[in-house]
């Protein structure tokens, strides 16, 4: 594989583009107009095949082993098992639920007279414009969940009413 | 150079390389050939996927809407019916959207049981707002439960039922059966449903009293944003993303494995936000005070005394279950008052123990097989 220069490289591409170029000119002219379109990996299958079969020919004079691909995902898998099982420990102890507590807590702390505010200014926005705002439409929505619930109860009630009735002989 | 065929130019150049053809054995081209063949397919299937990705199509077994309350809903699942008592399933609510229990055809836990003939009942607790911020544990036991349960018996035309907890739905579910007699549950299954939150592992430590104020966090954003709870389950799991991308280009040449990967991924970037006061009452009374297995936790007035529950039992708990680890799971069956229980401790994480190939293999057919005969 060393000795394998750009070039040759080059010139097997090249051929390819235009040995391909040439069967679809042929392909394209020979079929009927009315026809399905044609399936490109029909044509290509057997020449890529093929350059596959070569080029594995290629690989496997080299030293190296497609082996090394697994190992290497081997290898991965148990580096990342690693970090995660010391990630895992870390974050396991005391001091870190305690940095993390405190970090939550001094943003949350921060965030709250923000957030207090940016809602009152955007509220006093949208009744400028005449829009609803969030909380009136959550109010809204609390209400139809609130009117959902009582028509369930009297659906209950309604329910126990007919089936003491249809209990009860006659 | 026209006449000529692309892989016999191959051959005469390979041919020209050198005299060490002869040493390779055939195994050896072979093995290349498909390694090249693979990389050629990863090369497609990338392509695919960043030019013209394809939306997965997730949840297709045929189901019909029962019943709603407001963002819960009700589903039945179309079935050979062959078991007469039905079967509600309870998920977690909040985290994440329960179509990943249906998420691929011939791979899903749904349509494992529908062809084993159970009359399956999923409640789907659905994906709150703001205005659901004061929904609590409390109401999801007392009012959407008994009410889900009681349509479950109405439609399915039958006196009993068996309930299927999963996740949060298995400590949810658990109250909800130990403070319903009236409702009469034949069969109980829990699944990877935290019980004895002493033992819960990294968010038990994370939510403790001394290191989470619940109240500063629930009175300042009102709720826990979905970024939020993605934040905190890929907080516990730092390297997942990681081990996911490199399974995903080495499998990559796999159509099947691209498919399962595409519906997955969707699911697990779909976060779903917890109502304010469920979450305030879900640590308090659970991660922090550890209510439910004290036997200190009153629902609707009711306390919740797991010795009250005395049908059969069955637990399944995943030996490498980070978020409810087996020994936290596994203690529902010291707690409950039934003659028969059953514990099984199967491979898998706590997603996998219940959706994937693995899942196929060891879950779906341990839970059949022990509810079956008793449906």
């Amino acid at each position: 594989m060393a000795d394998t220069t750009p070039n040759q490289f080059f010139d097997l591409w090249k051929q390819q583009l235009e040995e391909g170029t040439q069967a679809w000119t042929r392909l394209l002219s020979q079929q009927p107009p009315a026809a399905t379109p044609p399936n490109p990996m029909n044509f290509w299958k057997p020449i890529l095949d093929q350059g596959l079969q070569n080029w594995a020919r290629l690989f496997a004079q080299s030293p190296a082993s497609p082996d090394l691909m697994t190992q290497w995902k081997q290898f991965l898998d148990q580096w990342i098992e690693a970090w995660s099982k010391v990630l895992g420990q870390t974050m396991g102890t005391e001091q870190f639920a305690k940095l993390m507590g405190q970090s939550l807590d001094s943003f949350l702390v921060s965030q709250a007279p923000m957030k207090r505010a940016l809602d009152q200014q955007v509220e006093q926005a949208l009744q400028a414009f005449n829009l609803p705002s969030r909380s009136q439409l959550t109010a809204v929505a609390k209400q139809i969940v609130e009117l959902e619930e009582r028509i369930e109860r009297l659906e209950d009630g309604v329910g126990a009413v007919l089936r003491r009735l249809n209990k009860e002989p006659t | 150079m026209g006449q000529e065929r692309f892989a016999d130019v191959v051959e005469r150049f390979t041919d020209g390389f050198g005299p060490a053809a002869p040493s390779v054995s055939p195994e050896t081209i072979k093995q290349w050939q498909e390694e090249l063949d693979k990389n050629y397919r990863r090369l497609r299937n990338l392509h695919t996927m960043v030019t013209n990705p394809a939306e997965p199509k997730v949840g297709q077994t045929p189901r019909e809407e029962i019943y709603r309350k407001n963002k819960s809903r009700l589903y039945r699942y179309a079935s050979s019916r062959r078991h007469r008592t039905p079967l509600l399933f309870v998920p977690n609510l909040g985290i994440s959207r329960p179509y990943i229990f249906d998420l691929l055809p011939n791979g899903s836990f749904i349509e494992h049981m529908t062809r084993e003939g159970f009359d399956f009942y999923l409640l789907d607790w659905g994906v709150f707002g703001p205005e659901d911020n004061g929904l609590t544990v409390e109401d999801c036991v007392t009012k959407i439960l008994p009410r889900m349960a009681r349509k479950v018996l109405e439609t399915s035309g039958t006196e009993e039922l068996s309930v299927l907890g999963y996740c949060m739905g298995g400590p949810v579910s658990v109250s909800f059966v130990a403070t319903h007699p009236e409702i009469p549950v034949k069969n109980y299954i829990n699944m990877a449903g935290p019980i004895d939150f002493s033992k819960v592992g990294l968010f038990g430590l994370w939510l403790s009293k001394e290191h989470f104020n619940v109240d500063r966090f629930v009175d300042t954003l009102g709720s826990v944003p979905a970024d939020m709870v993605k934040a905190g389950f890929k907080l516990i799991k730092p390297t997942m993303d990681l081990s996911t991308n490199l399974n995903l280009w080495w499998n990559l040449w796999n159509d099947k494995y691209v498919e399962g990967f595409q519906a997955l991924n969707k699911w697990a970037n779909e976060y779903v936000a917890f109502p304010g006061e469920f979450f305030r009452q879900w640590v308090r009374d659970f991660y922090q005070d550890n209510k439910l297995y004290r036997g200190e936790l009153v629902m609707g007035g009711r306390p919740v005394r797991l010795s009250n529950i005395t049908c059969p039992l069955f637990v399944v708990g995943a030996k490498e279950d980070y978020i409810a680890p087996p020994e936290c799971v596994r203690a529902l069956v010291g707690a409950v008052g039934s003659r028969e229980k059953e514990y099984v401790e199967l491979p898998g994480g706590h997603i996998s123990l219940i959706a994937g190939r693995g899942a196929a293999l060891h879950c779906w057919p341990k839970v059949s097989s022990w509810l079956g005969p008793r449906s």
